[in-house]
């Protein structure tokens, strides 16, 4: 009868002090309420360009020699031949040739006319109408692209509305080198890694632990930049 | 066995309260304790700093759809001033309502799609997203071909170059489902879907609860945990009340097809940002538009139909791969010997034989 009063009264004894370093703990070695936040991160908008990928060469007089301008005929006036076999190219050494087989530049190019560029019909078609020449080859990309469902729409989603615009193909695409370079992605999301991730980068032996966030190692990107197009 | 601290009372044998000196000693340290125990506990609220000024025009501000509008410029003049004060900057805040005969579609060509996240990255900068901790609506999925097991997907990865050519990308974002499940499950009608099929958010109304980013089956909400925080160099002035205006501390935020961009004729942020086209929107009502042709002659799958949601979004395929981010098909070019080895990365697009040079596929 006693032992279980004395023990509540021994127990009472113990609430308060336990109160005293209950609250000494929190007062003193509380865990911080701080979330930890990463650094505001501004990728600069030159990173995502909101319009066409490339701007191509759409009239020949604008054709760039050094600094001024001059049409492709003021040159090739003298240089009027188109040549059999396939040669180096000696003038347009910026000019990358990667197009598959077609690797001839009469394929495409007008001979004597070099501001125009020539189908296999004959007729001939300005810089700026590059789709009728490219659709002779890639038909099925044409008849995605004619509807709408290739290549990139500017403006207004409303095909009635005057400011929609479809980019023709050189906008997109090198004509000289059509298929999309790699380029560098940007930052992914900043959260949290989970569940089963690649640990190690491929080529930079970087390991990443699971609970770090996203990180670009220092000058990779610039090396990158190279790289694009 | 009870813990008698008020022996008084529970002896009972007395009506007066019987305190003994040992007793009220007892009782008055616990208390004491006990006191400065919670006072230790609530320490950390002195430090949480109220950023966002209380305003009693926010607190009595009505529903979205219960303002009329000499109510609603009330709440735009309100916000204007809010941001002005924060950023520094006045904005072009306007209520953007949806147009008659225009239901919202998206598609995206996945054939086309590498993974860059400039999508991303436009859409952070178009809807001034928190910065830190960075928010973003659109989550690029990298997935192994061959697959569309999601639990197979990183959208971690960081290459130093994209695509890689063992892997296709899914970017997904909010779908606007026709049945939507956040809406559902909102106890404050806080979000809805208007008549264009955008699922909107009134930020001033939502509660923080999160149920309806627990119930979006494509991970599609973001909640502020902390106060956003924007650069004032970066903020885009101009804003919707349904869309890109700055959200205070506590509320969901998601991908609202740039509403205040696309119901004004526009095109969303993510879809102009996108290097390869791969993005396409549109009025699916309209029989022309670029969504209904792709809608009706490419291969069409929406993610996770099975769940029911009927989304908006729709991914698309072409007829072939392109031969830059098909290992097999640039494999098959080599050994016919128009392509070669060094170069397979950067080869062109095929014509599926259709222009009769009897190779099959295009140089």
């Amino acid at each position: 009868m006693s032992s279980p009063s004395r023990n509540a009264a021994i127990v009472g004894w113990l609430i308060g002090p336990a109160f005293m370093v209950i609250a000494a703990w929190l007062a003193l070695a509380s865990p911080s309420a701080e979330i930890p936040i990463g650094e505001v991160r501004v990728v600069p908008r030159e990173e995502f360009p909101r319009n066409a990928f490339r701007s191509p060469l759409t009239d020949a007089k604008n054709a760039k020699v050094g600094v001024m301008n001059h049409s492709c005929s003021e040159c090739h006036k003298l240089f009027t031949e188109s040549p059999v076999e396939k040669r180096v190219l000696v003038q347009h050494k910026d000019i990358v040739i990667n197009h598959g087989m077609n690797t001839r530049c009469m394929n495409c190019h007008f001979g004597t006319d070099r501001d125009k560029l020539v189908p296999h019909d004959g007729t001939l078609v300005g810089f700026e109408e590059t789709p009728r020449l490219c659709s002779q080859c890639h038909g099925t990309v044409y008849r995605d692209w004619q509807k709408g469902m290739h290549g990139k729409t500017l403006g207004s989603w409303d095909p009635q509305n005057e400011a929609h615009r479809r980019l023709t193909c050189n906008e997109c695409h090198d004509p000289h080198s059509p298929a999309y370079k790699p380029m560098a992605p940007l930052p992914g999301p900043e959260t949290l890694r989970m569940g089963e991730q690649p640990t190690e980068r491929e080529g930079h032996g970087h390991k990443h632990s699971p609970l770090s966030t996203w990180s670009r190692p220092k000058g990779e990107h610039d090396e990158k930049k190279e790289g694009d197009h | 066995m009870s813990l008698r601290i008020w022996e008084g009372k529970s002896a009972g044998k007395s009506s007066a309260p019987n305190f003994s000196r040992r007793s009220f000693l007892r009782t008055g340290t616990a208390v004491a304790g006990g006191i400065a125990a919670l006072a230790a506990a609530l320490n950390p609220l002195r430090e949480l700093k109220v950023e966002e000024e209380f305003s009693i025009d926010k607190f009595l501000q009505k529903h979205y759809k219960e303002m009329n509008a000499e109510e609603m410029e009330h709440a735009l003049e309100r916000i204007r001033r809010e941001v002005e004060h924060r950023y520094k900057v006045r904005p072009d805040v306007k209520d953007f309502r949806a147009k008659n005969g225009v239901e919202f579609v998206y598609a995206l060509n996945l054939s086309r799609c590498i993974g860059c996240r400039k999508c991303v990255h436009a859409c952070v900068d178009e809807n001034n997203q928190s910065r830190a901790p960075e928010i973003q609506y659109i989550r690029v999925i990298e997935m192994p071909r061959g697959t569309l097991d999601l639990e197979k997907g990183n959208h971690h990865y960081d290459r130093p170059t994209v695509p890689d050519a063992n892997h296709f990308y899914m970017p997904v974002q909010c779908h606007q489902c026709a049945n939507p499940p956040c809406v559902k499950v909102c106890p404050v009608e806080a979000t809805w879907q208007d008549e264009d099929g955008i699922t909107v958010i009134d930020y001033d109304w939502c509660i923080g609860c999160r149920y309806c980013e627990a119930a979006c089956p494509y991970w599609a909400r973001r909640f502020n945990f902390t106060e956003p925080k924007i650069p004032e160099d970066q903020l885009n002035p101009t804003m919707g009340y349904l869309s890109n205006r700055p959200r205070p501390k506590g509320v969901v935020e998601k991908c609202h097809f740039c509403l205040h961009r696309t119901r004004e004729g526009k095109l969303p942020a993510c879809l102009e940002a996108c290097p390869t086209g791969a993005r396409k929107f549109g009025n699916v009502l309209d029989p022309e538009s670029e969504v209904s042709q792709i809608l009706k002659t490419k291969r069409v799958f929406v993610l996770k139909e099975e769940v029911g949601t009927l989304p908006r979004f729709f991914y698309y395929f072409d007829e072939r791969y392109p031969l830059s981010l098909d290992p097999e098909a640039q494999a098959v070019a080599v050994s016919m010997g128009y392509a070669s080895a060094e170069s397979t990365l950067a080869q062109g697009e095929g014509c599926g034989g259709s222009c009769g040079c009897g190779k099959g596929s295009c140089a």
